[in-house]
């Protein structure tokens, strides 16, 4: 009786549970469309770590903080190569005579967004005294930004100030270094200890981006949760791994859509010239970790944007042409390209004992086995140029017709080479241990690097590290040679060039360990300096005695490949700011109709 | 009864010990230093040794496992170091949305599985029985990312019946972007356990106690539904119960397909960051679920078998 009892519940509850898939089934299919207005929806490929802007260190990051967040400057939207403008900054700032001060004025009547953190909950008006604050948090010795080295050693009294609190058990605010100070509400002064024309750059970047000192004091490390800025957007939700979003923060200080365009941009980009930002009343950012989803969604015109999946991207791109296929371009989704301001490279580590016993050739020999154009071709779905030296396109001190005769794919060459080396056929050299990270990709790069290298008689053996691993070996110098990149921080060479600087060896940014007397003397003398034809004579030769030593090969510069639907507006690739979103707008009626269809 | 349950509770201890101690070991003397990725691509040897300090790296490796092993008392993970957040508020976070998402898929998969078990194993022999077990070979044979890319591609992006990807944190509008992940699940998950539970209950059918049921002369409902079933309930609670803590772990691929952000994704993020405070977090949660569930399975065996006694 009671089994049979049990099995009727047992139905019964089957029937329930099915009533409520059904149910759910339904309810899935009725909320499939996307139709709300005044919502622009963005993909995300990583979450962002963190909303603290002091603490970003990732380009997802950037982007989430750089709605909600602003600093003094941000870059021209439709300039490029880029340019400045005040953002906070009520105009750019004057400089002493000897370039070592600073003077900005601050906007007035900028308000900090509203939160229940303020007294009332109502936001105050942004102080010249906050820049002071925000600027000393870099350098906090408690908070350990990533960002202190746009500061180290550059501002006056700054690192004495960092000392001076390392072993207090609370950084003492009250008393502030002399390289940042308030003038009155409104005037900044950042006094330097050497001329930094970077300066400018770095006041763009998020690091410097102005948080509020009560709400950071009060939340202390939930600061990084609760966000309160002066940008265009309040931080609405933010669902861990999937998705952000921002709703328009009401009392905005007010920025404008840019009244000029570079010749060859397309007219329509101006149709909002002059326009008070932001345009969307909501940004979403979805969160995707597989590609599918992400393309599905854009396809469904669930995502006003999005890049190309590299299994998607022989479906997408006409490969004779590298042009968008005809049945896209019918639906109205434009493609756009890019170049990145990044680089590719294989590090040699140049204290390890083979590779400096080994000499230059042994470098030139393996440059000259690769065969990058054909790397592009089949890893990169041929988005990307050979790099031919550090500095990519876009930055001044590029120079297109600059030539690597190491850049090159020549087999004959490049055993003649290891031959005058001293390692002819690959004779005598020993096993080379080649470090990449733990992903997919990387390992199909190494096993066709490896299967070039074997062609001029050299073996290579492949070490798969997690991204801790590959640090520490690199840092630990017992790395031999290794497949890494790096993104431009700011549009000036110097940040690229850096990397081979002799006191930057490891743990800095110069992992090769690369020390050459007279590239050191030739950095310093252009590294504090504005572009000009002085500076890109002495970028020339720092490039030759790259390419005479070889410290590493270049790889390729990125060039990235976006789509956009027909009805968003206003989108202009290679943006170097983090706020694109505050300057794209979407076209409802266009959406409406093309959603439907 | 109680007895039973503190000495089991008791031997979570070493299993405690020896899962920390195990992956302690792994992560302190295998792989890379952690302070270097958090000190970012300017990293100096100043903010190195601060981060080291402050992640408690510098400290000798036995004080570091004495710190876990308070962590784990407390219950007090600290926060996560890619994040930033209290890794307790992650894992529960984490922990609801993935149980949400499986714990109904999982009912139904088992309610169906059950019934298409026993249906199947009465017919054993028919046509019916041959047919359908060899659509569950065939069904199971199939990778699970074929099912969760074509029902991504043609049920919510062709037919629109479904949203592709997304996810809401209330309770009620979550289940909207649940429905496609449970109708996969229980593709996933029909054809193995159908076939599992068939396999019980032929054995069942197949006992002395049958035929001397059948001998005595009562119906086939009794015989299947009153000593049966009953009898096949001890393999078929193990294989429920020891399900459970796969429930709160989560779906790593239903959860990197659609969106949820539920524990599996946060697993393998924590992998990937080698974010070591969480992983030790999700790792004794693991641990205690298993240890949990497993209790409760052996306390179900002497509910459900009177032979049964828990001393």
């Amino acid at each position: 009786m009671f089994m049979n009892h049990h099995f009727k519940q047992t139905v019964l509850f089957f029937n329930k549970t099915l009533l409520c898939f059904t149910v759910a089934i339904f309810l899935g299919a009725c909320t499939g469309g996307k139709s709300e207005k005044g919502v622009l929806r963005l993909p995300m490929g990583v979450d962002a770590k963190t909303l603290d802007p002091q603490l970003v260190d990732d380009l997802y990051s950037f982007e989430s903080t750089s709605l909600i967040y602003e600093g003094l400057l941000e870059y021209e939207y439709l300039k490029r190569p880029h340019e400045l403008k005040p953002l906070l900054a009520a105009e750019m700032p004057t400089v002493s005579d000897d370039g070592l001060k600073y003077t900005f004025k601050i906007k007035k009547g900028v308000m900090f967004q509203d939160s229940p953190h303020f007294p009332g909950g109502k936001g105050r008006e942004l102080k010249a005294q906050d820049f002071v604050y925000t600027f000393h948090r870099v350098a906090d010795p408690k908070l350990n930004s990533g960002g202190f080295w746009i500061f180290d050693g550059k501002i006056k009294g700054l690192n004495a100030w960092r000392d001076a609190n390392k072993d207090k058990a609370v950084v003492d605010y009250s008393k502030t270094s002399e390289g940042f100070k308030a003038l009155d509400d409104y005037t900044l002064e950042i006094n330097l200890t050497t001329k930094y024309p970077q300066l400018l750059y770095v006041l763009a970047m998020s690091y410097t981006q102005i948080v509020p000192h009560e709400i950071v004091e009060k939340l202390g490390q939930d600061f990084a949760n609760n966000p309160v800025g002066t940008g265009p957007y309040v931080l609405d939700s933010w669902s861990r791994e999937a998705k952000i979003t921002y709703n328009k923060n009401p009392n905005y200080h007010g920025t404008y859509f840019p009244t000029e365009a570079e010749i060859g941009d397309d007219p329509s980009l101006l149709a909002d010239k002059g326009k008070k930002l932001p345009f969307m009343d909501r940004i979403e950012l979805h969160i995707f970790i597989e590609s599918q989803p992400m393309w599905l969604n854009f396809m469904a015109g669930n995502l006003d944007r999005a890049s190309i999946p590299k299994d998607n991207f022989a479906s997408v791109i006409d490969p004779e042409t590298n042009k968008l296929k005809k049945e896209f371009v019918d639906n109205g989704v434009t493609l756009d390209v890019s170049a990145s301001p990044d680089v590719t490279y294989y590090a040699f580590n140049m204290v390890d004992p083979f590779i400096k016993k080994a000499g230059p050739k042994f470098r030139q020999a393996i440059s000259l086995a690769i065969d990058e154009e054909e790397r592009i071709k089949i890893f990169s779905n041929g988005r990307g140029i050979p790099a031919h030296t550090p500095v990519p396109p876009s930055i001044p001190g590029y120079d297109k017709d600059y030539v690597n005769p190491y850049q090159a794919y020549d087999v004959e060459k490049a055993k003649k080479l290891l031959a005058e080396a001293g390692f002819p056929g690959g004779k005598g050299a020993p096993r080379l241990e080649y470090e990449i990270g733990k992903s997919t990709d990387a390992r199909q790069m190494a096993e066709d690097l490896k299967r070039k290298l074997a062609a001029i008689g050299l073996d290579v053996k492949i070490n798969v590290n997690q991204f801790s691993e590959l640090l520490t070996k690199i840092n630990d110098r017992k790395a031999m040679m290794w497949g890494i990149a790096w993104g431009a921080d700011y549009p000036d060479a110097e940040n690229f060039l850096q990397l081979l600087y002799g006191p930057n060896a490891t743990p800095g940014p110069n992992g090769a360990n690369f020390q050459n007397a007279e590239y050191d003397k030739l950095f310093e003398a252009m590294r504090f300096t504005y572009d000009s034809p002085e500076r890109r004579e002495t970028i020339r030769k720092m490039k030759d005695i790259f390419v005479k030593e070889m410290p590493w090969i270049p790889g390729i510069h990125r060039i990235g490949f976006g789509l956009s639907h027909k009805w968003l507006k206003n989108y202009k690739p290679g943006y170097m700011g983090g706020n694109v979103a505050k300057f794209l707008r979407v076209d409802e009626e266009v959406r409406a109709k093309g959603v439907k269809k | 009864m109680f007895a039973y349950i503190i000495r089991r509770a008791l031997y979570a201890i070493p299993i405690m010990l020896g899962t920390t101690f195990l992956l302690f070991l792994l992560y302190n003397f295998v792989g890379g230093d952690p302070a270097l990725v958090k000190a970012g691509k300017h990293a100096t040897a100043e903010t190195i040794a601060t981060i080291r300090m402050e992640m408690g790296l510098d400290q000798p490796w036995y004080w570091q496992y004495w710190d876990l092993l308070k962590q784990v008392v407390q219950f007090d993970f600290g926060r996560s170091w890619a994040t930033n957040l209290k890794i307790t508020d992650m894992v529960a976070e984490g922990a609801g949305t993935s149980f949400s998402l499986t714990f109904p898929a999982f009912v139904l998969s088992t309610s169906f599985s059950l019934l298409l078990g026993i249906f199947v194993a009465v017919k054993r022999g028919t046509w019916i029985d041959k047919g359908m077990v060899t659509i569950a070979v065939g069904a199971q044979s199939i990778s699970v990312l074929v099912y969760i890319l074509a029902g991504q591609y043609f049920l919510a992006y062709k037919f629109g019946w479904f949203p592709i990807s997304g996810y809401e944190p209330g309770l009620l509008e979550r289940w909207s972007y649940f429905a496609l992940p449970w109708l996969i699940w229980l593709f996933l998950a029909v054809a193995p356990e159908m076939r599992f539970y068939r396999t019980i209950f032929l054995d069942e059918l197949y006992q002395d106690y049958v035929r001397t049921a059948k001998s005595k002369g009562l119906d086939s409902k009794t015989i299947l539904f009153k000593h049966v079933l009953r009898n096949a309930l001890i393999p078929i609670l193990t294989n429920l119960v020891i399900s459970l803590p796969f429930l709160i772990l989560g779906s790593l691929l239903l959860e990197s397909f659609f969106g949820i952000p539920g524990l599996g994704g946060l697993i393998v993020k924590a992998i990937g960051n080698e974010d070591r405070p969480v992983i030790y977090a999700l790792t004794v949660v693991g641990t205690i679920a298993y240890v949990i569930f497993n209790l409760i399975s052996d306390i179900l065996y002497a509910v459900v078998d009177p032979r049964v006694q828990l001393k």
